[in-house]
Protein backbone atom coordinates (compact mmCIF):
# COMPACT_ATOMS: atom_id res chain seq x y z
CA UNK A 1 0.00 0.00 0.00
CA UNK A 2 2.64 2.11 0.80
CA UNK A 3 4.83 1.44 -1.83
CA UNK A 4 1.84 2.50 -4.58
CA UNK A 5 2.35 6.10 -5.54
CA UNK A 6 -1.01 8.42 -5.20
CA UNK A 7 -2.16 7.87 -8.91
CA UNK A 8 -4.93 9.86 -8.87
CA UNK A 9 -3.45 13.10 -7.34
CA UNK A 10 -2.18 14.84 -10.34
CA UNK A 11 -5.76 13.89 -12.58
CA UNK A 12 -7.95 15.16 -9.41
CA UNK A 13 -5.81 18.65 -9.99
CA UNK A 14 -6.38 19.04 -13.17
CA UNK A 15 -10.04 17.52 -13.51
CA UNK A 16 -10.77 20.59 -10.77
CA UNK A 17 -8.49 23.34 -13.29
CA UNK A 18 -11.14 22.09 -15.99
CA UNK A 19 -14.22 22.28 -13.95
CA UNK A 20 -16.65 25.38 -14.36
CA UNK A 21 -16.68 25.66 -10.51
CA UNK A 22 -12.71 26.83 -11.27
CA UNK A 23 -14.21 29.31 -13.94
CA UNK A 24 -16.94 30.74 -11.20
CA UNK A 25 -14.49 30.90 -8.86
CA UNK A 26 -11.64 33.07 -11.46
CA UNK A 27 -14.97 35.23 -11.83
CA UNK A 28 -15.48 36.33 -9.07
CA UNK A 29 -12.38 37.15 -8.17
CA UNK A 30 -12.04 39.34 -11.20
CA UNK A 31 -15.57 41.18 -10.14
CA UNK A 32 -14.26 41.54 -6.60
CA UNK A 33 -10.75 42.73 -7.78
CA UNK A 34 -12.67 45.29 -9.83
CA UNK A 35 -14.97 46.26 -7.24
CA UNK A 36 -12.10 46.92 -4.98
CA UNK A 37 -9.83 49.43 -7.16
CA UNK A 38 -13.68 50.62 -8.04
CA UNK A 39 -14.28 51.57 -4.06
CA UNK A 40 -10.97 52.83 -3.11
CA UNK A 41 -10.60 55.44 -6.48
CA UNK A 42 -14.00 57.26 -5.76
CA UNK A 43 -13.40 56.59 -2.19
CA UNK A 44 -10.19 59.08 -2.89
CA UNK A 45 -12.65 61.13 -5.01
CA UNK A 46 -15.02 61.87 -1.99
CA UNK A 47 -17.90 60.88 -4.12
CA UNK A 48 -20.85 60.22 -2.72
CA UNK A 49 -22.89 57.52 -4.45
CA UNK A 50 -26.53 57.94 -4.91
CA UNK A 51 -27.60 54.29 -6.99
CA UNK A 52 -30.93 54.53 -4.87
CA UNK A 53 -32.01 57.60 -6.91
CA UNK A 54 -30.98 56.02 -9.95
CA UNK A 55 -33.89 53.62 -10.85
CA UNK A 56 -36.98 56.55 -10.92
CA UNK A 57 -35.13 57.63 -14.29
CA UNK A 58 -34.92 53.98 -15.72
CA UNK A 59 -38.59 53.36 -14.62
CA UNK A 60 -41.63 53.68 -12.13
CA UNK A 61 -44.18 51.28 -10.80
CA UNK A 62 -47.12 53.05 -9.06
CA UNK A 63 -50.37 51.39 -8.10
CA UNK A 64 -52.08 54.07 -9.81
CA UNK A 65 -50.57 54.31 -13.45
CA UNK A 66 -48.53 51.21 -13.31
CA UNK A 67 -45.55 50.80 -15.57
CA UNK A 68 -44.16 54.18 -16.42
CA UNK A 69 -40.83 53.87 -18.61
CA UNK A 70 -38.76 56.64 -17.32
CA UNK A 71 -36.67 59.14 -19.61
CA UNK A 72 -33.30 56.59 -19.82
CA UNK A 73 -36.00 53.81 -21.25
CA UNK A 74 -37.00 56.63 -23.39
CA UNK A 75 -33.77 57.30 -24.67
CA UNK A 76 -33.04 53.83 -25.72
CA UNK A 77 -36.17 53.84 -27.71
CA UNK A 78 -34.75 56.75 -29.40
CA UNK A 79 -31.43 55.11 -29.95
CA UNK A 80 -33.05 51.96 -30.90
CA UNK A 81 -34.96 53.36 -33.77
CA UNK A 82 -32.01 55.31 -34.69
CA UNK A 83 -29.61 52.35 -34.80
CA UNK A 84 -32.31 50.28 -36.44
CA UNK A 85 -32.97 52.15 -39.45
CA UNK A 86 -29.48 52.91 -39.92
CA UNK A 87 -27.93 49.41 -39.80
CA UNK A 88 -30.27 48.23 -42.36
CA UNK A 89 -29.69 51.59 -44.44
CA UNK A 90 -26.25 51.28 -43.86
CA UNK A 91 -25.96 47.29 -45.25
CA UNK A 92 -27.95 48.25 -47.93
CA UNK A 93 -25.48 51.37 -49.00
CA UNK A 94 -22.48 48.84 -48.05
CA UNK A 95 -23.94 46.37 -50.60
CA UNK A 96 -24.62 48.56 -53.21
CA UNK A 97 -21.47 50.32 -52.84
CA UNK A 98 -19.52 46.95 -52.98
CA UNK A 99 -21.11 45.80 -55.93
CA UNK A 100 -20.40 49.33 -57.49
CA UNK A 101 -16.70 48.84 -56.73
CA UNK A 102 -16.80 45.86 -58.57
CA UNK A 103 -18.32 46.25 -61.12
CA UNK A 104 -17.33 46.94 -64.98
CA UNK A 105 -18.25 50.56 -65.14
CA UNK A 106 -15.84 53.17 -64.62
CA UNK A 107 -18.21 55.78 -63.56
CA UNK A 108 -19.66 53.33 -60.77
CA UNK A 109 -16.09 52.55 -59.49
CA UNK A 110 -14.89 55.84 -59.28
CA UNK A 111 -18.49 57.01 -57.44
CA UNK A 112 -18.04 54.06 -54.93
CA UNK A 113 -14.43 55.43 -54.63
CA UNK A 114 -14.65 58.70 -53.93
CA UNK A 115 -17.89 57.85 -51.24
CA UNK A 116 -16.32 55.70 -49.42
CA UNK A 117 -13.09 57.68 -49.37
CA UNK A 118 -14.91 61.07 -47.84
CA UNK A 119 -17.45 58.77 -45.69
CA UNK A 120 -14.24 56.67 -44.02
CA UNK A 121 -11.97 59.58 -44.00
CA UNK A 122 -13.40 62.32 -41.99
CA UNK A 123 -14.82 62.00 -38.20
CA UNK A 124 -18.64 60.79 -38.00
CA UNK A 125 -18.79 64.16 -35.50
CA UNK A 126 -18.76 66.22 -38.68
CA UNK A 127 -20.46 64.50 -41.00
CA UNK A 128 -23.38 64.55 -38.49
CA UNK A 129 -22.69 68.55 -38.01
CA UNK A 130 -22.90 68.53 -42.16
CA UNK A 131 -26.00 66.95 -42.68
CA UNK A 132 -28.04 68.42 -39.86
CA UNK A 133 -26.66 71.87 -40.34
CA UNK A 134 -25.59 72.39 -44.27
CA UNK A 135 -27.96 69.64 -46.25
CA UNK A 136 -30.66 69.80 -43.25
CA UNK A 137 -31.98 73.50 -44.11
CA UNK A 138 -31.37 73.20 -47.98
CA UNK A 139 -33.16 69.33 -48.72
CA UNK A 140 -35.38 70.19 -45.47
CA UNK A 141 -33.90 67.14 -43.08
CA UNK A 142 -35.16 67.02 -39.64
CA UNK A 143 -32.68 65.70 -36.37
CA UNK A 144 -33.72 62.61 -36.82
CA UNK A 145 -33.26 62.04 -40.55
CA UNK A 146 -29.76 63.97 -40.45
CA UNK A 147 -29.25 61.20 -37.97
CA UNK A 148 -30.25 58.17 -39.66
CA UNK A 149 -28.63 60.05 -43.10
CA UNK A 150 -25.46 60.32 -41.65
CA UNK A 151 -25.08 57.32 -39.17
CA UNK A 152 -25.95 55.30 -42.49
CA UNK A 153 -23.35 56.61 -44.56
CA UNK A 154 -20.70 56.76 -42.23
CA UNK A 155 -21.15 52.94 -41.24
CA UNK A 156 -22.52 52.27 -44.74
CA UNK A 157 -18.88 53.11 -45.83
CA UNK A 158 -17.24 50.29 -43.54
CA UNK A 159 -19.68 47.66 -44.22
CA UNK A 160 -19.39 48.30 -47.79
CA UNK A 161 -15.75 46.88 -47.34
CA UNK A 162 -16.93 44.06 -45.43
CA UNK A 163 -18.89 43.06 -48.33
CA UNK A 164 -16.46 43.36 -50.76
CA UNK A 165 -14.07 41.53 -49.22
CA UNK A 166 -16.31 39.06 -48.74
CA UNK A 167 -17.71 38.61 -52.57
CA UNK A 168 -14.11 38.71 -53.46
CA UNK A 169 -13.40 35.51 -51.10
CA UNK A 170 -15.45 33.45 -52.96
CA UNK A 171 -13.82 31.19 -55.65
CA UNK A 172 -13.33 32.12 -59.17
CA UNK A 173 -14.80 28.58 -60.01
CA UNK A 174 -18.28 29.62 -58.23
CA UNK A 175 -18.89 32.57 -60.62
CA UNK A 176 -17.51 30.13 -64.09
CA UNK A 177 -19.80 27.40 -62.76
CA UNK A 178 -22.91 30.36 -62.38
CA UNK A 179 -21.81 31.54 -65.41
CA UNK A 180 -21.38 28.33 -67.34
CA UNK A 181 -24.92 27.14 -66.25
CA UNK A 182 -26.29 30.42 -68.73
CA UNK A 183 -26.82 32.45 -65.33
CA UNK A 184 -26.84 36.13 -65.61
CA UNK A 185 -24.31 38.14 -63.22
CA UNK A 186 -27.53 39.90 -61.34
CA UNK A 187 -28.78 35.67 -60.65
CA UNK A 188 -24.96 34.89 -60.08
CA UNK A 189 -24.94 37.18 -57.17
CA UNK A 190 -27.77 37.06 -55.37
CA UNK A 191 -28.13 32.77 -55.70
CA UNK A 192 -24.30 31.80 -55.97
CA UNK A 193 -21.91 34.33 -54.59
CA UNK A 194 -23.99 36.70 -51.87
CA UNK A 195 -25.57 33.23 -49.67
CA UNK A 196 -22.12 31.88 -49.64
CA UNK A 197 -20.06 35.45 -48.71
CA UNK A 198 -23.30 36.61 -45.81
CA UNK A 199 -21.72 33.57 -44.05
CA UNK A 200 -18.37 34.68 -44.06
CA UNK A 201 -18.74 37.98 -43.39
CA UNK A 202 -21.33 37.69 -40.59
CA UNK A 203 -18.58 37.94 -37.89
CA UNK A 204 -17.35 41.74 -39.52
CA UNK A 205 -20.63 42.84 -40.11
CA UNK A 206 -21.46 42.38 -36.26
CA UNK A 207 -18.71 44.09 -35.25
CA UNK A 208 -19.88 46.58 -37.38
CA UNK A 209 -23.43 46.62 -36.50
CA UNK A 210 -22.34 46.79 -32.73
CA UNK A 211 -20.17 50.18 -33.66
CA UNK A 212 -23.26 51.62 -35.35
CA UNK A 213 -25.18 51.40 -32.05
CA UNK A 214 -22.40 52.97 -29.90
CA UNK A 215 -21.59 55.66 -32.74
CA UNK A 216 -25.15 56.05 -32.40
CA UNK A 217 -24.45 58.08 -28.99
CA UNK A 218 -22.84 61.20 -31.26
CA UNK A 219 -26.77 62.01 -32.79
CA UNK A 220 -27.13 63.70 -28.85
CA UNK A 221 -24.60 66.06 -29.86
CA UNK A 222 -27.68 67.47 -32.92
CA UNK A 223 -30.21 67.15 -29.29
CA UNK A 224 -31.93 64.32 -30.45
CA UNK A 225 -33.14 62.76 -27.23
CA UNK A 226 -31.09 59.69 -27.08
CA UNK A 227 -30.34 57.11 -24.07
CA UNK A 228 -26.90 59.72 -23.96
CA UNK A 229 -28.36 62.93 -24.63
CA UNK A 230 -31.69 61.58 -21.74
CA UNK A 231 -28.12 61.00 -19.42
CA UNK A 232 -26.59 64.08 -20.31
CA UNK A 233 -29.81 65.90 -18.87
CA UNK A 234 -30.37 64.11 -15.86
CA UNK A 235 -27.03 64.21 -14.95
CA UNK A 236 -27.30 68.25 -15.46
CA UNK A 237 -30.42 68.16 -12.63
CA UNK A 238 -28.83 65.74 -10.53
CA UNK A 239 -24.83 65.45 -10.42
CA UNK A 240 -24.96 61.80 -10.08
CA UNK A 241 -22.42 61.49 -13.13
CA UNK A 242 -20.97 58.37 -12.67
CA UNK A 243 -24.31 56.46 -11.46
CA UNK A 244 -25.77 57.32 -14.91
CA UNK A 245 -22.87 57.00 -17.17
CA UNK A 246 -22.38 53.32 -15.80
CA UNK A 247 -26.40 52.91 -16.14
CA UNK A 248 -26.03 54.16 -19.27
CA UNK A 249 -22.95 51.90 -20.18
CA UNK A 250 -24.57 48.65 -19.29
CA UNK A 251 -27.64 49.42 -20.92
CA UNK A 252 -25.97 49.73 -23.88
CA UNK A 253 -23.78 46.95 -23.28
CA UNK A 254 -26.98 44.82 -22.73
CA UNK A 255 -27.94 45.51 -26.37
CA UNK A 256 -24.75 45.15 -28.05
CA UNK A 257 -24.22 41.73 -25.80
CA UNK A 258 -28.11 40.82 -27.36
CA UNK A 259 -26.93 41.11 -30.84
CA UNK A 260 -23.92 39.19 -31.07
CA UNK A 261 -25.99 36.23 -29.16
CA UNK A 262 -28.28 37.07 -31.97
CA UNK A 263 -25.75 36.64 -34.31
CA UNK A 264 -23.84 33.88 -32.58
CA UNK A 265 -27.36 31.95 -33.26
CA UNK A 266 -27.27 32.49 -36.89
CA UNK A 267 -23.78 31.71 -37.80
CA UNK A 268 -24.74 27.88 -36.38
CA UNK A 269 -27.88 27.89 -38.40
CA UNK A 270 -26.07 28.77 -41.17
CA UNK A 271 -22.73 27.16 -41.10
CA UNK A 272 -21.70 25.39 -44.07
CA UNK A 273 -19.99 22.43 -44.76
CA UNK A 274 -16.79 22.40 -47.11
CA UNK B 1 -10.41 8.80 -100.60
CA UNK B 2 -11.64 6.58 -98.12
CA UNK B 3 -15.21 5.77 -96.80
CA UNK B 4 -14.47 7.20 -93.34
CA UNK B 5 -13.12 10.66 -94.79
CA UNK B 6 -15.85 10.81 -97.10
CA UNK B 7 -18.35 10.06 -94.31
CA UNK B 8 -16.58 12.83 -92.22
CA UNK B 9 -16.75 15.28 -95.45
CA UNK B 10 -20.62 15.11 -95.53
CA UNK B 11 -21.22 15.49 -91.77
CA UNK B 12 -18.71 18.22 -92.19
CA UNK B 13 -21.66 20.21 -93.50
CA UNK B 14 -23.40 21.58 -90.41
CA UNK B 15 -20.59 21.68 -87.17
CA UNK B 16 -22.01 22.28 -84.23
CA UNK B 17 -18.77 24.22 -83.19
CA UNK B 18 -16.72 26.54 -85.70
CA UNK B 19 -13.34 28.34 -84.56
CA UNK B 20 -11.61 30.47 -86.91
CA UNK B 21 -8.07 31.41 -85.81
CA UNK B 22 -8.70 32.22 -82.46
CA UNK B 23 -5.34 33.64 -80.75
CA UNK B 24 -5.57 34.76 -77.15
CA UNK B 25 -2.59 36.32 -74.58
CA UNK B 26 -3.32 37.03 -70.91
CA UNK B 27 -2.36 40.06 -69.22
CA UNK B 28 1.05 39.00 -67.45
CA UNK B 29 2.13 38.19 -72.07
CA UNK B 30 1.65 34.95 -72.03
CA UNK B 31 0.25 34.04 -75.79
CA UNK B 32 -1.82 31.33 -74.22
CA UNK B 33 -3.79 30.29 -77.92
CA UNK B 34 -1.82 30.93 -81.20
CA UNK B 35 -4.15 31.26 -84.19
CA UNK B 36 -6.17 27.88 -83.19
CA UNK B 37 -8.52 26.90 -85.84
CA UNK B 38 -10.76 23.60 -85.41
CA UNK B 39 -14.57 22.22 -85.85
CA UNK B 40 -16.68 19.86 -84.00
CA UNK B 41 -19.28 17.74 -85.70
CA UNK B 42 -22.59 16.60 -83.95
CA UNK B 43 -22.65 13.73 -82.07
CA UNK B 44 -18.38 14.18 -82.11
CA UNK B 45 -16.32 12.90 -79.28
CA UNK B 46 -13.31 14.67 -79.37
CA UNK B 47 -10.13 14.92 -76.67
CA UNK B 48 -7.61 17.38 -76.55
CA UNK B 49 -4.38 16.53 -75.44
CA UNK B 50 -1.27 17.62 -74.80
CA UNK B 51 1.46 18.77 -72.35
CA UNK B 52 0.10 21.21 -69.47
CA UNK B 53 0.83 25.06 -70.61
CA UNK B 54 -0.47 23.93 -74.21
CA UNK B 55 -3.42 26.09 -73.93
CA UNK B 56 -6.16 23.11 -73.81
CA UNK B 57 -8.02 24.52 -70.68
CA UNK B 58 -7.65 28.10 -71.96
CA UNK B 59 -9.23 26.68 -75.86
CA UNK B 60 -11.80 25.15 -74.11
CA UNK B 61 -13.01 28.08 -72.13
CA UNK B 62 -12.91 30.18 -74.54
CA UNK B 63 -15.83 28.48 -76.32
CA UNK B 64 -18.59 29.36 -73.47
CA UNK B 65 -17.07 32.96 -72.88
CA UNK B 66 -15.04 32.26 -69.49
CA UNK B 67 -12.17 33.52 -71.53
CA UNK B 68 -12.40 36.60 -74.00
CA UNK B 69 -10.57 36.06 -77.09
CA UNK B 70 -8.34 38.51 -78.63
CA UNK B 71 -8.49 37.55 -82.47
CA UNK B 72 -10.77 35.59 -84.43
CA UNK B 73 -14.64 33.83 -84.55
CA UNK B 74 -16.24 31.31 -82.97
CA UNK B 75 -19.82 30.17 -83.54
CA UNK B 76 -21.76 27.53 -81.42
CA UNK B 77 -24.82 25.78 -82.82
CA UNK B 78 -25.34 28.79 -85.42
CA UNK B 79 -24.46 31.10 -82.63
CA UNK B 80 -21.80 33.69 -82.83
CA UNK B 81 -19.76 34.01 -79.49
CA UNK B 82 -19.27 38.11 -80.03
CA UNK B 83 -19.93 40.81 -77.94
CA UNK B 84 -23.72 40.49 -77.38
CA UNK B 85 -24.50 39.47 -74.04
CA UNK B 86 -27.50 37.58 -75.54
CA UNK B 87 -25.27 35.34 -77.28
CA UNK B 88 -23.10 34.49 -74.54
CA UNK B 89 -25.84 33.67 -72.71
CA UNK B 90 -27.33 31.72 -75.10
CA UNK B 91 -24.22 29.78 -75.50
CA UNK B 92 -23.94 29.14 -72.21
CA UNK B 93 -27.54 27.52 -72.06
CA UNK B 94 -26.40 25.08 -75.01
CA UNK B 95 -22.81 24.34 -73.80
CA UNK B 96 -22.48 22.56 -70.72
CA UNK B 97 -19.27 22.60 -68.58
CA UNK B 98 -17.31 20.28 -66.23
CA UNK B 99 -14.42 21.33 -64.14
CA UNK B 100 -11.51 20.20 -62.39
CA UNK B 101 -12.44 21.00 -59.33
CA UNK B 102 -16.13 19.92 -59.32
CA UNK B 103 -17.16 24.10 -58.60
CA UNK B 104 -20.35 22.67 -57.05
CA UNK B 105 -21.57 25.29 -54.98
CA UNK B 106 -21.49 24.59 -51.30
CA UNK B 107 -24.38 26.07 -49.72
CA UNK B 108 -27.10 23.81 -51.83
CA UNK B 109 -27.96 20.51 -51.73
CA UNK B 110 -26.95 18.13 -54.24
CA UNK B 111 -30.45 18.26 -55.72
CA UNK B 112 -30.47 22.12 -55.25
CA UNK B 113 -27.30 22.09 -57.46
CA UNK B 114 -28.69 20.07 -60.06
CA UNK B 115 -32.31 22.23 -59.68
CA UNK B 116 -30.72 25.66 -59.48
CA UNK B 117 -30.25 26.81 -63.66
CA UNK B 118 -33.16 24.92 -64.71
CA UNK B 119 -35.63 26.82 -62.71
CA UNK B 120 -33.18 29.90 -63.14
CA UNK B 121 -32.31 30.03 -66.76
CA UNK B 122 -34.79 27.76 -68.76
CA UNK B 123 -37.56 28.18 -66.22
CA UNK B 124 -39.05 25.03 -65.20
CA UNK B 125 -41.38 24.61 -62.30
CA UNK B 126 -40.43 23.27 -58.83
CA UNK B 127 -41.68 19.93 -60.21
CA UNK B 128 -40.46 19.25 -63.42
CA UNK B 129 -37.23 20.78 -62.08
CA UNK B 130 -37.17 18.27 -59.25
CA UNK B 131 -38.01 15.17 -61.57
CA UNK B 132 -35.45 16.31 -64.26
CA UNK B 133 -32.85 16.34 -61.20
CA UNK B 134 -33.65 12.99 -60.19
CA UNK B 135 -33.66 10.99 -63.25
CA UNK B 136 -29.97 12.40 -64.06
CA UNK B 137 -28.57 11.92 -60.74
CA UNK B 138 -30.10 7.96 -61.07
CA UNK B 139 -28.22 8.19 -63.99
CA UNK B 140 -24.89 9.05 -62.62
CA UNK B 141 -25.33 6.50 -59.58
CA UNK B 142 -25.81 9.28 -57.10
CA UNK B 143 -30.19 9.72 -56.43
CA UNK B 144 -29.25 8.59 -52.54
CA UNK B 145 -27.43 11.59 -52.19
CA UNK B 146 -29.92 13.97 -53.40
CA UNK B 147 -30.43 15.99 -50.15
CA UNK B 148 -26.65 15.55 -48.71
CA UNK B 149 -24.45 18.85 -49.13
CA UNK B 150 -21.05 18.78 -52.11
CA UNK B 151 -19.01 18.65 -48.55
CA UNK B 152 -20.23 15.66 -47.30
CA UNK B 153 -19.58 13.35 -50.86
CA UNK B 154 -16.31 12.08 -51.83
CA UNK B 155 -14.50 13.79 -54.84
CA UNK B 156 -15.77 11.60 -57.53
CA UNK B 157 -19.37 11.83 -55.86
CA UNK B 158 -19.31 15.25 -57.00
CA UNK B 159 -18.02 15.17 -60.15
CA UNK B 160 -20.41 13.38 -61.06
CA UNK B 161 -23.36 15.19 -59.41
CA UNK B 162 -21.48 18.47 -61.40
CA UNK B 163 -21.80 16.54 -64.50
CA UNK B 164 -25.54 16.02 -63.72
CA UNK B 165 -25.99 20.02 -62.44
CA UNK B 166 -24.40 20.39 -66.29
CA UNK B 167 -26.89 18.15 -68.28
CA UNK B 168 -29.66 19.47 -66.48
CA UNK B 169 -29.56 22.16 -69.35
CA UNK B 170 -29.68 19.75 -71.68
CA UNK B 171 -27.02 20.95 -73.76
CA UNK B 172 -26.00 20.32 -77.15
CA UNK B 173 -22.48 20.09 -76.48
CA UNK B 174 -20.95 18.93 -73.13
CA UNK B 175 -17.32 20.34 -72.46
CA UNK B 176 -14.97 18.46 -69.71
CA UNK B 177 -12.14 20.30 -68.54
CA UNK B 178 -9.94 17.87 -67.06
CA UNK B 179 -12.89 16.10 -65.32
CA UNK B 180 -10.76 13.21 -63.52
CA UNK B 181 -7.35 15.07 -62.78
CA UNK B 182 -8.21 16.31 -59.23
CA UNK B 183 -9.69 12.66 -58.30
CA UNK B 184 -8.11 10.22 -56.25
CA UNK B 185 -7.44 7.01 -58.50
CA UNK B 186 -9.91 5.08 -57.32
CA UNK B 187 -12.70 7.58 -58.18
CA UNK B 188 -11.16 7.57 -61.17
CA UNK B 189 -12.89 5.16 -62.71
CA UNK B 190 -16.74 5.81 -62.00
CA UNK B 191 -16.38 9.18 -63.70
CA UNK B 192 -14.89 7.84 -66.84
CA UNK B 193 -17.53 5.50 -66.57
CA UNK B 194 -20.72 8.38 -67.07
CA UNK B 195 -18.39 10.29 -69.80
CA UNK B 196 -18.35 6.82 -71.57
CA UNK B 197 -22.05 6.38 -71.14
CA UNK B 198 -22.85 9.49 -72.42
CA UNK B 199 -20.25 9.91 -75.36
CA UNK B 200 -22.63 6.11 -75.99
CA UNK B 201 -25.42 8.22 -76.09
CA UNK B 202 -24.42 10.08 -78.81
CA UNK B 203 -23.53 13.27 -76.92
CA UNK B 204 -21.52 15.86 -78.64
CA UNK B 205 -18.41 16.39 -75.99
CA UNK B 206 -14.91 18.06 -75.86
CA UNK B 207 -13.21 16.50 -73.38
CA UNK B 208 -9.39 17.86 -72.01
CA UNK B 209 -8.30 14.99 -70.38
CA UNK B 210 -4.94 13.50 -69.80
CA UNK B 211 -6.41 9.90 -69.85
CA UNK B 212 -5.33 8.34 -72.78
CA UNK B 213 -6.91 5.19 -72.43
CA UNK B 214 -10.63 6.71 -72.26
CA UNK B 215 -9.26 8.60 -75.48
CA UNK B 216 -8.77 5.80 -76.97
CA UNK B 217 -12.04 4.08 -76.47
CA UNK B 218 -14.83 6.83 -76.97
CA UNK B 219 -12.70 9.42 -78.94
CA UNK B 220 -13.67 9.59 -82.37
CA UNK B 221 -10.91 12.23 -83.16
CA UNK B 222 -7.81 13.61 -81.14
CA UNK B 223 -6.21 17.25 -81.15
CA UNK B 224 -2.86 17.12 -79.61
CA UNK B 225 -2.02 20.91 -78.63
CA UNK B 226 1.36 22.11 -77.74
CA UNK B 227 2.43 25.80 -77.12
CA UNK B 228 -0.79 27.46 -77.95
CA UNK B 229 -1.14 25.79 -80.59
CA UNK B 230 -2.70 22.71 -82.83
CA UNK B 231 0.03 20.61 -83.89
CA UNK B 232 -1.98 17.62 -85.38
CA UNK B 233 -5.60 16.38 -85.29
CA UNK B 234 -6.79 13.01 -86.50
CA UNK B 235 -9.19 9.89 -85.78
CA UNK B 236 -8.18 8.43 -82.42
CA UNK B 237 -7.56 4.88 -83.56
CA UNK B 238 -4.59 6.48 -85.94
CA UNK B 239 -3.63 9.38 -84.16
CA UNK B 240 -2.62 6.31 -81.54
CA UNK B 241 -1.36 3.65 -83.61
CA UNK B 242 0.44 6.16 -86.36
CA UNK B 243 0.89 9.92 -85.05
CA UNK B 244 2.12 11.93 -88.05
CA UNK B 245 4.34 14.57 -86.24
CA UNK B 246 7.46 14.33 -84.55
CA UNK B 247 6.08 16.69 -81.73
CA UNK B 248 2.99 13.78 -80.88
CA UNK B 249 5.47 11.33 -81.17
CA UNK B 250 7.72 12.44 -78.58
CA UNK B 251 4.40 13.57 -76.64
CA UNK B 252 2.72 9.90 -76.68
CA UNK B 253 6.43 8.09 -75.97
CA UNK B 254 6.10 10.24 -72.85
CA UNK B 255 3.35 9.56 -71.64
CA UNK B 256 2.33 6.04 -72.72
Amino acid sequence: MTTAPPPDRPSTWRSLLRSPLFDIVQFFILVALVFWVFARGTAELGYNWHWYRVPRYIYTLDAETGFTPGPLLEGLKVTFQISGISLLLSFAIGLLTALFRLSDSFVARMLARFYLEVSRNTPLLIQIFFIYFVLGPVLGLDRFISAVLALSLFEGAYASEIFRAGIVSIARGQWEAAYSLGLSGYQSYRHIILPQAIRRILPPLTSQAISLVKDSALVSTIAIYDLTMQAQAIIAETYMTFELWFTVALMYLAVTVTLSLVVAIMEKRFKVLT
Amino acid sequence: MSTVEMAADSAKADPIIRVDRISKTFANGVRALVDVSAEVQRGEVVVIIGPSGSGKSTFLRCLNGLEEIDRGHIVIDGIPLDDDKGHRLEIRKEVGMVFQLFNLFPHLTVLENVDLAQRLVRRKSREEARATSLELLTKVGIAEKADSYPGQLSGGQQQRVAIARALAMMPKVMMFDEATSALDPEMIGEVLDVMKALAREGMTMVCVTHEIGFAREVGDRVIFMENGSIVEVGPADIFFSNPREARTQKFLSQIL
